[in-house]
């Protein structure tokens, strides 16, 4: 098992240039603007953190990153080409793991490799069994899904997404149905992951914490239609701990700015 | 307690049949009916080793596995893709929905005459009643699992990259799995009835084509006997071959919760 020391390589990562972009959503004859003119640049290998009161559109935006959604206005651009489907090169972590449950782990894994490398059987299952080591997962490599425990499964879920090795890794709160301790533990894990991968990272969160913990930047956005009203540079050395007192005093700062918008 | 409860249970199910037969016999013996029209259990199981040695059964009971591996697999094939288009298209939905649902009330028997008028007695209309017997249920629960995909399964593999292409067997049609897998049960069942159903009539060769001896020559021990070994094998088929990949299936998504009790 100590054999896989060989590491996963990882290309380089992908600017994102939101520009202009807003949302409205028909439904009933009746008009919902989710988001209005966002303008934001994500730089490569940057960990950006959207926070919002729940409704303002973080969701939409992330949607709209990963291609499952048009913008009503302005346009979304990665590395200077216009997002306009859902692509490997921007891979989305789901709230729900979504892993596919007639798959074992392993084959959840390399699933997504067969349709961006031109890699063979062992070549893939190689690159998986790495990316499954780096969430610490090797003895699971044959498990069915549901025998994992929800915080294995998001591990594995984020070992999925990392595979085909995406410009940028889009995350909607990933981790809210988990318990304090499991959460806090892959907080530590996907840190791990992102100093190791140098990914670009998009994130939504409800937890001003989390997002202190995990950030480079925090993105705050305003109510419904969301705009964006702050955005908070985190500069604590990694690996940050959860509980760190720093990490307490940004969080108390984003936690201000979303009440004082309410 | 796990490891007795099985043998337990298969205990019951041995007696349950016992009493069965036991009833039956007790039932021939004082009933006042002729033997001619109810037979004693012995009778059949004599009837049934002669039918055996004479040479008539297994080249009847091949012939029939035959038909139905060969016309089921076609009303598979048919269904699977029916079905699909069905999940994956709303009009093909509804247009098709009630038309099978339909087809899927009609009792598989009533198949036989239209099998007669386009084919004639030959082989082909007892293919064509197996298929119209089976192909309704595999596409209706083949559909109806498609559309109870969660959506997150069908993002996931856009987002991972799955071409539209590979969408079908990749995703679709392994996501709706379980349920396709009830359709393909019942299917079989269905289609059983149809292929025996046709033989009465048809053929001269068969499981149905013994049935319908058995009544030309009043021989009704040869009818029963007929009759056990058709529910013995579609059952054997229903639980070993598709009762097998079913519990598989469920076990792999986690359906199939270990029995506690
Ligand atoms: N497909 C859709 N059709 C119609 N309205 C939609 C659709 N998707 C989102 N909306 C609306 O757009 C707004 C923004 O939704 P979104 O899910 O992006 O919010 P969010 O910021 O992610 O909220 P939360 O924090 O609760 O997840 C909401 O008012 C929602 O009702
Ligand atoms: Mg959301």
């Amino acid at each position: 098992m100590s054999q896989i020391e060989t590491t996963a390589t990882f290309t380089k990562p992908g600017t994102l240039s939101i520009q202009n972009v807003s949302k409205q959503f028909e439904s009933d004859d009746q008009e919902v603007s989710a988001l209005a003119k966002i303008n934001l640049t994500i730089n490569p290998g940057e960990f950006v953190i959207f926070v919002g009161p729940s409704g303002c559109g973080k969701s939409t935006l992330l949607n709209m990153i990963a291609g499952f959604e048009r913008p009503s206005e302005g346009t979304i651009l990665l590395d200077g080409k216009q997002v306009t489907k859902p692509h490997n090169d921007r891979l989305m972590m789901f709230q729900e793991h979504a892993l596919f449950p007639w798959m074992n782990v392993i084959d959840n894994i390399s699933y997504g490799l067969r349709w961006k490398f031109r890699f063979n059987w062992k070549k893939r299952k190689q690159r998986a069994r790495e990316l499954l080591s780096m969430v610490h997962l090797e003895q699971f490599e044959k498990a069915s899904v549901h025998q994992l425990s929800g915080g294995m499964k998001q591990r594995v879920a984020l070992a999925r997404a990392l595979a085909p090795d995406p410009k940028i890794l889009l995350v909607d709160e990933p981790f809210p149905a988990l318990d304090a301790l499991t959460r806090q533990k892959l907080y530590g894990d996907l840190q791990e992951l992102f100093t190791r991968t140098g990914k670009t990272i998009v994130s939504v969160t409800h937890d001003t914490r989390e997002a202190a913990c995990l950030g480079d930047r925090v993105v705050i956005f305003s109510g419904r239609p969301g705009r964006i009203i702050k955005e908070i540079a985190v500069n604590l050395p990694r690996p940050r701990d959860f509980n760190d007192p720093e990490v307490g005093r940004i969080s108390e700062s984003i936690m201000a700015e979303l009440q004082h918008e309410k | 307690m796990k490891q007795k409860a099985p043998i337990l249970d298969k205990l019951y199910v041995a007696l349950f049949y016992l009493v069965l037969i036991g009833g039956w016999q007790l039932f021939f013996s004082f009933g006042k009916i002729p033997d001619y029209i109810f037979p004693s259990p012995a009778q059949v199981a004599v009837r049934l080793y002669e039918i055996a040695r004479e040479g008539l059964l297994w080249p009847s009971l091949k012939a029939t596995l035959y038909r139905m591996g060969a016309g089921y697999s076609i009303a598979l094939s048919i269904g699977l893709a029916i079905g699909l288009l069905m999940g994956v298209s709303h009009i093909a939905h509804k247009c098709a929905k009630s038309l099978f649902l339909g087809l899927q009330t009609l009792p598989t028997a009533a198949w036989v005459p239209i099998s007669l008028l386009i084919f004639g007695l030959s082989d082909k209309g007892i293919y064509f009643v197996i298929i119209m017997s089976a192909m309704p249920s595999v596409a209706i629960a083949t559909a109806d699992g498609i559309l109870q995909i969660p959506p997150i399964y069908i993002r996931a593999a856009r987002t991972l990259g799955t071409p539209a292409y590979a969408m079908p067997y990749r995703i679709v049609l392994p996501a709706a799995l379980p349920q396709i897998i009830t359709g393909v049960k019942l299917g079989w069942t269905l289609g059983w009835h149809g292929a025996v159903s046709a033989e009465l009539i048809k053929s001269s060769v068969g499981l149905g084509y013994l049935l319908y001896m058995g009544r030309e020559l009043n021989d009704s021990p040869q009818v029963i006997a007929i009759m056990v070994v058709t529910i013995l094998f579609g059952l054997l088929l229903d639980q070993f071959v598709f009762g097998v990949v079913e519990l598989k299936i469920r076990k792999r998504w986690g359906l199939e919760k270990e029995r506690s009790e």
